[in-house]
């Protein structure tokens, strides 16, 4: 899109702005509207139209590299476009460059100076309307960061009455410091790098100084905060142009260019990393609300009463009570700029979400707003109901891709970490489980998606039972607080996965038989009748598999499934309710698949498609419930790699913490 | 430390497998359609010979049965069926903004024009007109030289889009399919017509409505820069003193019901009547559904 951009001197400080609708401005800067609740009192001095259509990008870097310091009094129309074509000159070049029809002439003669010219702009615009628009905007907008597509169909769904006027009242929040107009895609300030921290923090130097003024307690902000000094380092030359451009919205370095439209540019940079939630480009209007101070948990909630209200086990109220310990913490950094975080490792089985109810409760009986977000879809469906029934009072937003609580304020969130990217500093609690996997780990957008939909001073509690190796050195280091549930629900040790020398599948499936000692184990499993979880490498191996395993087991009901398989869900459901009893699949049920009764053989366990982390996840699916808690853990490989090395390690010392800390119930021992 | 630098240095090292644009996953790449998977490639679904002779649909066609009457075109010819696959792609490509997608359908589009092509050359023998004759000899390795007698079309014109879905979208897909084809085969493309009023997203509605709606939603583009650009390629190419019509492709995404290409071959009609010239108009879109 296009945008208007002016200067406005208000008592000798000379500011810049940028404006989707310049009658609200006018309005606003003549100072007339004084006593109505929601505008400005004080008329501004002079006021000097810079452009009134320019690309939304070029406007916001100007209104960036404003340095107030500046002695714009004296300025003429010339003077004007001298600064103009300064700040913009890589920008002017790459368009000349590229043949683009940009008027660019056009910068400087449309400098237009304007002298309290407030008459005759109110057409079409009640203030006192617009004013109670500006309300209701900010209650829909509140803690989110979204693009104008976004902002319109939230519009349509919470506010239909709202919806051709959006931009007016859009501008009135944005003129009261609660609402930050920004260009989706745009030079990125310093990033400074906190330890692990991929940060990119573009917030306007305007909008941390409206924070101030925290917008919770329904004061409006006043002029004064407008007028805090911006301390901004203009940089020149090589270092401008070095300036990196990054998407506001994922943190990602915009890859794409292209001749857009909506701007008039014929290179409008975009993002093509986060392009499934819309497209994020330099003209696209990012809106972004300012933070409210995160609240901070009483000190006062016992461990042991969560214990009982929420039924813990020992082991899970042990790491709820230093989790909650930590949430009561007062942050050291009184002004944090990142929030802090609390690692909660915990064994496959061990009743992670229970662990996290009381933490929950913590936060939103503090009043503030918590979210608990997980990599997977299916496991925000898999919660969902059970976050329902444990807080049936609070308001539940449920977010994944096509979901219909889409725009919903939910006092309790629970979402898909692709979601977070349409939340700005919103929560005072986030809870990410399976931290580890799959799109999550990794990724660092939907890494920056997850701290930038915390508040600075809020918190994050990662989930999981194989954290990523960094952030166990951390944890060991003693520099990451941590909490450990070395042991399941029902009190038994992990089962310790065993060794199997046995050729490689690939040999196997040449040969058209499988080997004798993977038949008798398999035979055992199915004499005990358990539910057997067949982990292969590679899913063109599960189809040469089942033909050989049917003729082997010819009674038994053998089924297999992978990713590229359209009745997986079925299947697993089969598999859940017994009418399957052999189930080779892949990695993809690794994690979150719960089956009593069972046991796990994993096939080419040297392969380097299974890490550690893996292996312990698969290694896990065997004994969850209590009337069978043993289950047999089974490695087939040629080789006997580091990565089984370190699974089996990793377990056997989960097992040893949790006897010494005397988590292992009466007779469980091994 | 030592485990990133190994990385980098393996990274550089290894072959590169590339991200395939319509499943997205790293595999090899396929040899006809860049930037696409060798399995991604053998399930596109070509319209090689299409069942409905006028509007190129590759299953039975009441709707071009229905009435006998010949309408404003000749005939459309689509490069693919709108499967599920496609739908998701052309998704991506539109309304998701991934541009990267564009030379794929723009090469994909070409394809069914090498089909118009040979459909036309068989139907009118060597008596069609040259006018590439007259423009600068194309050379390159991939073109066949010594076929002058193929059909060639005159103009592309590409379906215009309202200025609001411009705005919102970036781009106009019709606009940017027509470019790449306009280059590749050296026939020039204009933007003749202007959408007059926003008709909504065509996908949420019925035949009916669609019928009803199109009536009107185009004009000759009042830009007087591009009437100038036509009536002087009309008149450089000698082409409005010639008795045969002008041969125009319509390009659009895709065709549906065929409503919106009817309208704008209706205005181009009279376009062309209002310069004294005739025209053949043709549709090329991307999918039929």
């Amino acid at each position: 899109m296009q945008a208007a951009v002016y200067a406005v001197e208000l008592e000798g400080d000379w500011s810049l702005w940028v404006s989707l609708h310049m009658n609200v401005d006018r309005i606003w800067w003549s100072g007339t509207r004084g006593e109505r609740d929601g505008w400005n009192n004080r008329a501004a001095d002079k006021l000097v139209l810079l452009s009134s259509a320019l690309p939304l990008g070029w406007a916001v870097k100007l209104r960036e590299h404003w340095d107030s310091s500046r002695a714009a009094r004296q300025w003429q129309e010339e003077d004007w476009g001298r600064y103009m074509a300064e700040v913009l000159r890589t920008e002017i070049d790459v368009e000349r460059r590229g043949g683009g029809s940009l008027n660019v002439g056009g910068l400087y003669t449309e400098v237009d100076e304007n002298y309290r010219s407030a008459i005759g702009c109110e057409k079409g615009i009640c203030a006192d309307v617009l004013g109670a628009a500006a309300e209701q905007l900010m209650q829909v907008l509140d803690g989110r960061s979204l693009l104008q597509p976004e902002v319109e169909a939230l519009l349509e769904e919470q506010l239909p009455g709202l919806a051709g006027q959006w931009r007016a009242a859009v501008q009135l929040c944005h003129l009261q410091g609660r609402l930050s107009v920004e260009a989706a895609v745009g030079a990125a300030p310093v990033l400074r790098s906190t330890g692990a921290w991929h940060t990119a923090r573009a917030t306007s130097a305007r909008l941390l100084g409206a924070g101030r003024f925290p917008a919770v307690t329904g004061r409006l902000l006043r002029t004064a905060a407008l007028r805090l000094p911006q301390l901004r380092l203009l940089r020149r030359g090589a270092g401008a142009r070095r300036a990196e451009e990054r998407c506001l919205r994922c943190g990602s370095a915009p890859t794409g260019r292209t001749a857009c439209a909506a701007c008039g540019l014929v290179g409008c940079a975009y993002c093509e990393a986060c392009l499934a939630l819309g497209r994020s480009r330099a003209c696209a209007l990012l809106l972004r609300s300012a933070a409210s101070p995160a609240v901070r948990c009483t000190a006062g909630a016992s461990p042991t009463v969560a214990a009982r209200r929420w039924g813990l086990s020992a082991a899970q109220a042990g790491a709820a009570g230093a989790a909650l310990g930590f949430l009561a913490e007062p942050r050291q950094r009184s002004a944090a700029r990142s929030p802090e975080r609390f690692l909660l490792w915990a064994v496959t089985g061990a009743g992670k979400t229970e662990i996290t109810f009381p933490l929950l409760a913590a936060v939103l009986a503090a009043g503030g707003r918590a979210l608990v977000a997980t990599p997977r879809r299916d496991v925000v469906l898999e919660l969902a109901p059970r976050l329902a029934k444990a807080f049936p009072a609070e308001t539940l937003a449920v977010l994944y891709g096509g979901s219909a609580d889409r725009w919903t304020h939910g006092q309790l969130t629970l979402a898909t970490t692709h979601q977070l990217l349409r939340f700005y500093q919103s929560f005072d609690l986030v809870i990410i489980d399976e931290l580890d996997a799959y799109p999550y780990h990794n990724d660092p957008m939907l890494a920056y998606a997850a701290e930038h939909a915390c508040k600075p001073g809020g918190s994050f509690i990662y989930l999981s039972a194989t954290p990523p190796t960094d952030l166990q050195r951390l944890a060991r280091a003693g520099k990451l607080p941590h909490a450990r549930v070395p042991v399941r629900f029902h009190g038994h040790p992990l089962p310790v996965p065993r060794h199997v020398g046995m050729s490689s599948v690939h040999v196997c499936l040449k040969r058209g038989a499988l080997p004798g000692n993977l038949l008798q184990a398999l035979r055992r499993s199915f004499a005990r009748k358990a539910q057997i979880f067949l982990f292969v490498s590679r899913i063109a191996h599960i189809e040469g598999l089942l033909v050989l395993l049917r003729q082997d087991f010819p009674g038994a009901a053998i089924e297999g499934t992978s990713s590229r398989d359209p009745a997986r869900a079925e299947k697993v459901e089969a598999f859940r309710s017994r009418a399957i009893s052999l189930l080779v699949t892949t990695t993809i049920l690794e994690r979150g698949v719960t089956v009593p009764r069972s046991d796990v053989f994993i096939l080419d366990a040297d392969s380097s498609l299974f890490d550690e982390a893996s292996l312990v996840q698969m290694a896990g699916r065997a004994g969850r419930s209590k009337e069978d808690p043993a289950g047999t853990v089974l490695f087939f490989s040629p080789q006997w790699t580091k990565s089984q090395r370190g699974a089996v390690a990793q377990i056997r010392t989960m097992n040893t913490i949790a006897r010494r800390q005397g988590y292992i119930s009466k007779g469980a021992g091994l | 430390m030592m485990s990133t630098w190994f990385q980098v240095a393996k990274s550089l090292l290894a072959p590169s497998a590339s991200d395939c644009l319509i499943c997205g996953k790293k595999a090899q790449v396929s040899s006809e359609i860049p930037e696409v998977c060798k399995i991604c490639q053998t399930s596109i679904p070509w319209i090689r010979n299409p069942r409905c002779s006028k509007c190129g649909r590759h299953v039975g066609c009441p709707d071009c049965s229905r009435s006998g009457d010949p309408g404003p075109i000749v005939c459309n010819r689509s490069a693919v069926a709108y499967t599920s696959v496609m739908r998701e792609v052309l998704g991506q490509y539109k309304y998701r903004g991934n541009e990267r997608l564009a030379p794929v359908l723009g090469l994909m589009l070409d394809r069914a024009y090498t089909v118009l092509q040979a459909e036309r050359g068989q139907l009118r023998g060597e008596g069609s007109r040259q006018i590439h004759s007259k423009l600068p000899a194309i050379k390159g390795k991939f073109k066949r030289i010594g076929r002058a007698s193929l059909w060639q079309a005159d103009l592309l014109v590409p379906v215009p889009v309202s200025d609001a879905r411009l705005a919102e979208r970036g781009f106009n897909q019709a606009e940017r399919l027509a470019d790449i084809l306009s280059r590749h085969r050296r026939i020039p493309q204009l933007p003749l017509l202007v959408r007059t009023h926003h008709t909504g997203k065509q996908s949420f509605k019925s035949r009916a409505e669609r019928l009803a709606d199109m009536k009107h939603a185009f004009a000759a583009n009042p830009d007087l820069a591009i009437r100038a650009e036509f009536v002087y390629w009309l008149e450089s190419a000698g082409l409005q003193t010639q008795s045969q019509p002008l041969q125009i492709i319509i390009i659009d995404d895709i065709y549906t019901t065929g409503s919106t290409i009817r309208a704008c071959a209706e205005t181009i009609h009279e376009l062309a009547g209002s310069l004294g010239c005739t025209a053949e108009i043709y549709s090329l879109t991307w999918a039929r559904s």
